[in-house]
């Protein structure tokens, strides 16, 4: 029980006035020597005691008049409920969802902007004093404002500022969030106000017993905030969308084709029979096609490009169709266009004979339109040199170097490999007839703190084709270089007969015994086996180490131990392999909105600042920070999806794209029965608008607060004490 | 003081409002004196009241000779007797009768009663009729016997100055008492306020009558005591045992007194008139001169 007006409780005492009143009169009564004593003795004789206790009653109600008055000016409020009157201020976070579906315009105007509007009515209705925190829910929870400020003129500009077309909402995580905030705040009274349009996608992800541990935690919480939901979603039935792009290759270069599938989805009942997909590039139109989308059902459409420049484009596929969310009828997507991949291949068995040098198989693999003469060109760029010319000239501008049957290397070599690796390269290392087993050990392996991922121990196989020898498990490959072989039309690994190769294993044991410390490879990770013989030893390991990576082969890569070389798949496997090494350690540009972009600057390592322009359009100056041989730039809020460019001083743009999952695109909303059993679940209220909401609020106020009951009360006792008044000068005889 | 002149009592005014007036008995009452009233004797008189055929033993003398040279026949002659009224006025001095509220202009019951009577007793004189006196509280204080002699009103007003009001009442023993000094069919006039046991004041009001009295009871209130106007806490002091006191808040039982009260009128009004007795109730803010006109007025009528 809490006084507003605590001062006015005194008033309390009050109830003495009747008294005193009773009491003075008792004390100067007049004198009346009176004749009709007998008329009047028979009156006392019988009403004694009724008036005595008439006049008891009666002054206890008249005491109580001014009692009750003053409690009621006073205005008591049931803290017991934990609830605190109108212009008490507030702890009240909002939050407000800005995914993508609140773009969906109702009578010509955003949910978004309807629920900024009502956020904003909220937060001007708050009294003085009121803490205030809005956390927008799309994608992630993130807040508006670093903490809760009181100013509601700011907050109200804020609030103005949120833009929409951010992902998918997480219901359970962003109630947790502003659970979270709210229990960092100081008001008393506290009130969790959620403006979404209650999407069936959001809700059936989050599981039950999520929301139950959500309403724990409500109940557990010291002061418990009211929750609302503010249901500004109707359900929408039409609605188109592209779902996604795949792209035919990983990395490409300048005038490859470049086939992109982008996957179109219609979620209503209404077909199009004839919906329009437009393709653009650098925001140019390139193409057009139409397709047809059954109700309910999607379909693909097949766009093909080529690139003349190298760099950073941005393609993008657009369903032409009139619907009422326009937001994820685009989908783009950034493509780095390489110029060449350069492949500094090691040739530890050169050999004046064609293809009787240990590279030349791959080499060959590598470039096909060049052994070929044709008038393709080729991604890759090989140049095959012997091991003692690995030095830095030869390591410069190889995305990949390949040690092929290399039989040891200088202590320097292995040096500039180790710096090599760890500035951001990819090293790929063939077994062969002519290692130095013991050195590679030793000095690449060196206890699992060199470049190998694992050891080399004997050889097995006899190189022989009989019953020794071995071939790839075909499993689902998990790794993106393998990944094409997923798809038995690409190919079968397990056609390859592998008659020689050596067992790779991990030595950790040794380094235990001896005592000694691993030396540091810096953010090295566990070796990860990508394929692996029917015998069950690895084929096919990689390792990250520092910013590059390393990808161990347990055979050769010429015909001696295999005739991988001769089979179909060599080509592919290898193409992938190299490319996939020469992207992988390239962060990806296309990423999930909130995960952060990292951009690996071209060229030698720079520090001059470079802008970066945002979905919204602001542009920020970011600094390249050196990570080994490469300077990066690293930029974590991109919780806003859309394209992110980034324009260093040569003023060749590199794309980004955050991007969103399309679950939001099934625009139905929970229905009102689902939304009350949910809203009962976590003890919320559900109310259709912000001045509902303000309503609500009010009558939980003020259903609480009991001055009307008491202002009643006195009226109701003023009342009896006209009645008993009445009825106790009746006759009683 | 001394209050023996009639003005002291009734102003020329009053005595104007009932120069024509006569108390007039409505039943035949014995009297000595030959006057307005019509008496039950036929005898010598000078109005006639009607002839009758003569028996023996008649008296020759009241023979009417005239009728017998014109009939030849023997009629008696017979007068209608006049005799006077010969009445007695019991005036209550009990305690009771001091009161005096503020809407009475200083006139407590008491002096009104006095007033009355001394009104009354001028009249009745005026008329050659007989009144007597007798002051009483719990017991008889004065008796004057009825006389018709106009000195005898001096007597009766020196009477009148020297009652004050004082003890208790105790109606029933003294009209008991009273009903057996009072051996003449007369006119008794009681001049109280009447307060005390209904039941017992009705049963001596009745042995009046049962004596054959013709009765009339002037009850006198106050004003207050027929409305009891008080507000504030009041302590009454009973003015008959000046020990009974009590302190109430007389709002709170102001309805149930004017209901005790009304109770108390009913009663006494209906015993008076199953016992045939004129019961007028007089307040002392009402001039009692006009009340008592009005009171003549409608004896008249009922003559």
């Amino acid at each position: 029980m809490t006084l507003l007006n605590g001062i006015l409780a005194f008033g309390a005492a009050a109830f003495a006035i009747p008294l005193l009143i009773h009491l003075l009169n008792r004390s100067r009564f007049r004198t009346v020597e009176w004749g009709a004593m007998h008329l009047l003795e028979s009156v006392l004789r019988v009403n004694q005691r009724r008036v005595r206790l008439e006049q008891i009653i009666l002054l206890l109600v008249r005491c109580a008049i001014p009692a009750v008055l003053a409690f009621c000016l006073a205005r008591p409020v049931l803290t017991g409920w934990q609830t605190l009157p109108g212009d008490a201020p507030a702890s009240t976070v909002i939050l407000l969802d800005n995914s993508y579906s609140m773009d969906v315009a109702d009578n010509g105007r955003k949910r978004l902007a309807e629920a900024i509007d009502q956020a904003g009515q909220v937060v001007a209705a708050l009294a003085r004093g009121s803490e205030i925190a809005v956390v927008q829910t799309g994608g992630k929870p993130q807040p508006v404002l670093d903490r809760p400020i009181f100013d509601v003129k700011t907050m109200i500009q804020q609030l103005r500022l949120v833009r929409g077309g951010y992902g998918a909402a997480d219901p359970a995580e962003s109630l947790e969030a502003g659970l979270g905030i709210l229990s960092g705040m100081a008001n008393a009274r506290r009130d969790l106000v959620y403006f979404s349009d209650f999407q069936h996608s959001d809700w059936d992800a989050t599981p039950r017993d999520r929301l139950q541990r959500i309403r724990r935690r409500i109940e557990e919480m010291p002061i418990r905030p009211t929750v609302t939901f503010v249901d500004l979603g109707r359900s929408v039935e039409e609605n188109v969308s592209v779902d996604s792009l795949e792209f035919s290759t990983r990395a490409l270069g300048v005038d490859e084709d470049l086939q992109i599938r982008a996957t179109l989805r219609n979620h209503g009942p209404r077909a199009h029979d004839a919906a329009r997909a437009r393709f653009r590039i650098d925001g140019l139109e390139q193409s057009a096609s139409q397709i047809a989308l059954p109700a309910k059902a999607a379909a693909q459409v097949l766009f093909t490009c080529r690139f003349k420049t190298p760099g950073s484009h941005l393609v993008e596929v657009e369903a032409a169709v009139d619907d009422r969310l326009p937001t994820d009828n685009r989908y783009a997507a950034a493509v780095p266009v390489l110029e060449r991949i350069g492949v500094l291949l090691v040739d530890g068995a050169p050999s004046d004979q064609p293809l009787e040098g240990e590279t030349d198989f791959l080499s060959v693999a590598l470039t096909p339109y060049t052994f070929g003469r044709a008038k393709l060109s080729d991604l890759i760029e090989t140049k095959t040199v012997p091991p003692g010319e690995l030095n830095e000239k030869a390591v410069a501008g190889a995305r990949v170097v390949v040690l092929a049957n290399v039989p040891k290397l200088s202590d320097d070599q292995v040096g500039l490999l180790g710096r090599y690796v760890h500035g951001g390269g990819s090293l790929l290392v063939f077994s062969g007839n002519k290692i130095d087993i013991a050195w590679y050990n030793k000095a690449l392996y060196s206890d699992g703190s060199g470049l190998l991922p694992m050891t080399v121990d004997a050889a097995a196989g006899s190189g022989q084709a009989d019953a020794k020898s071995s071939r790839i498990v075909a499993q689902h490959f998990e790794h993106p270089a393998l990944e094409i072989f997923n798809d038995r039309e690409n190919g079968n690994l397990a056609d390859a007969e592998i008659r020689k190769w050596y067992r790779l294993s991990r030595v950790r044991q040794s380094v235990a015994e001896a005592g000694v410390t691993p030396v540091s490879t810096g953010a090295s990770s566990e070796p990860f086996v990508l394929a692996r013989l029917e015998t069950g030893d690895p084929l096919i390991v990689q390792r990250r180490i520092g910013e590059g990576l390393v990808v161990q082969v347990a055979t050769a890569c010429d015909a001696e131990w295999s005739n991988l070389p001769m089979r179909p798949i060599y080509l592919p496997l290898m193409q992938h392999l190299i490319t996939t090494m020469a992207s992988q350690v390239v962060p990806p540009c296309n990423f999930e909105a909130g995960r952060p972009l990292v951009a690996v600057l071209p060229g030698e390592s720079q520090a001059e600042p470079l802008a970066l322009t945002s979905p919204d359009g602001t542009r920020r100056t970011v600094r390249p920070v050196a990570r080994g041989t490469q300077s990066m730039v690293e930029y974590a809020r991109t919780l806003e999806p859309g394209v992110y460019t980034l324009v260093g001083s040569d003023a060749r743009p590199l794309h980004f794209v955050a991007r969103t999952p399309r679950a939001e695109s099934d625009l139905r909303m929970l229905d009102e029965k689902r939304l009350a059993s949910l809203a009962a679940d976590l003890g919320a209220d559900v109310v259709r608008s912000g001045r509902e909401y303000l309503e609500l609020d009010r009558s939980r106020r003020h259903g609480r607060e009991i001055w009307k009951y008491l202002l009643a009360g006195v009226l109701g006792l003023m009342f009896l004490e006209l009645v008993l008044q009445q009825r106790f000068a009746r006759v009683r005889t | 003081m001394a209050i023996s002149q009639v003005s002291d009592y009734l102003t020329p005014h009053d005595l104007g409002k009932l120069a024509n007036l006569q108390v007039l008995a409505r039943k035949v009452v014995e009297g000595f004196c030959s006057g307005l009233h019509r008496s039950p004797h036929k005898g010598f008189s000078v109005e006639f009241k009607e002839h009758r055929p003569y028996v023996r033993g008649d008296e020759v003398r009241s023979i009417d000779w005239k009728v017998f040279g014109k009939t030849d026949r023997l009629y008696i002659r017979e007068h209608e007797q006049e005799t006077n009224l010969r009445s007695t006025i019991l005036l209550d001095t009990s305690g009771s009768m001091a009161y005096c509220g503020p809407r009475a202009k200083e006139v407590s019951k008491h002096d009104y009663a006095v007033r009355l009577t001394a009104c009354l007793a001028y009249l009745m004189l005026g008329q050659q009729d007989s009144v007597g006196l007798v002051t009483f509280d719990r017991e008889v204080r004065r008796y004057i016997p009825p006389r018709g002699r106009a000195s005898h009103l001096r007597a009766m007003l020196d009477e009148l100055a020297k009652s004050r009001p004082q003890f208790e009442t105790e109606l029933s023993e003294v009209f008991h008492e009273l009903a057996a000094k009072i051996h003449r069919r007369s006119l008794v006039i009681i001049i109280s306020d009447c307060f005390g046991e209904v039941d017992s004041l009705l049963k001596a009001l009745a042995r009046f009558r049962h004596a054959r009295h013709d009765m009339i009871v002037f009850q006198i209130w106050d004003p207050d005591e027929l409305d009891f106007p008080f507000r504030q806490w009041t302590q009454f002091q009973s003015l008959e045992t000046p020990a009974n006191r009590r302190l109430v808040d007389p709002a709170h039982l102001r309805h149930a007194y004017l209901e005790n009260l009304k109770r108390f009128r009913e009663q006494l009004t209906a015993g008076c008139r199953r016992h045939r007795i004129d019961l007028v109730p007089m307040t002392t803010d009402q001039p009692y001169a006009e009340a008592l006109a009005s009171y003549l007025a409608i004896r008249r009528r009922l003559k």
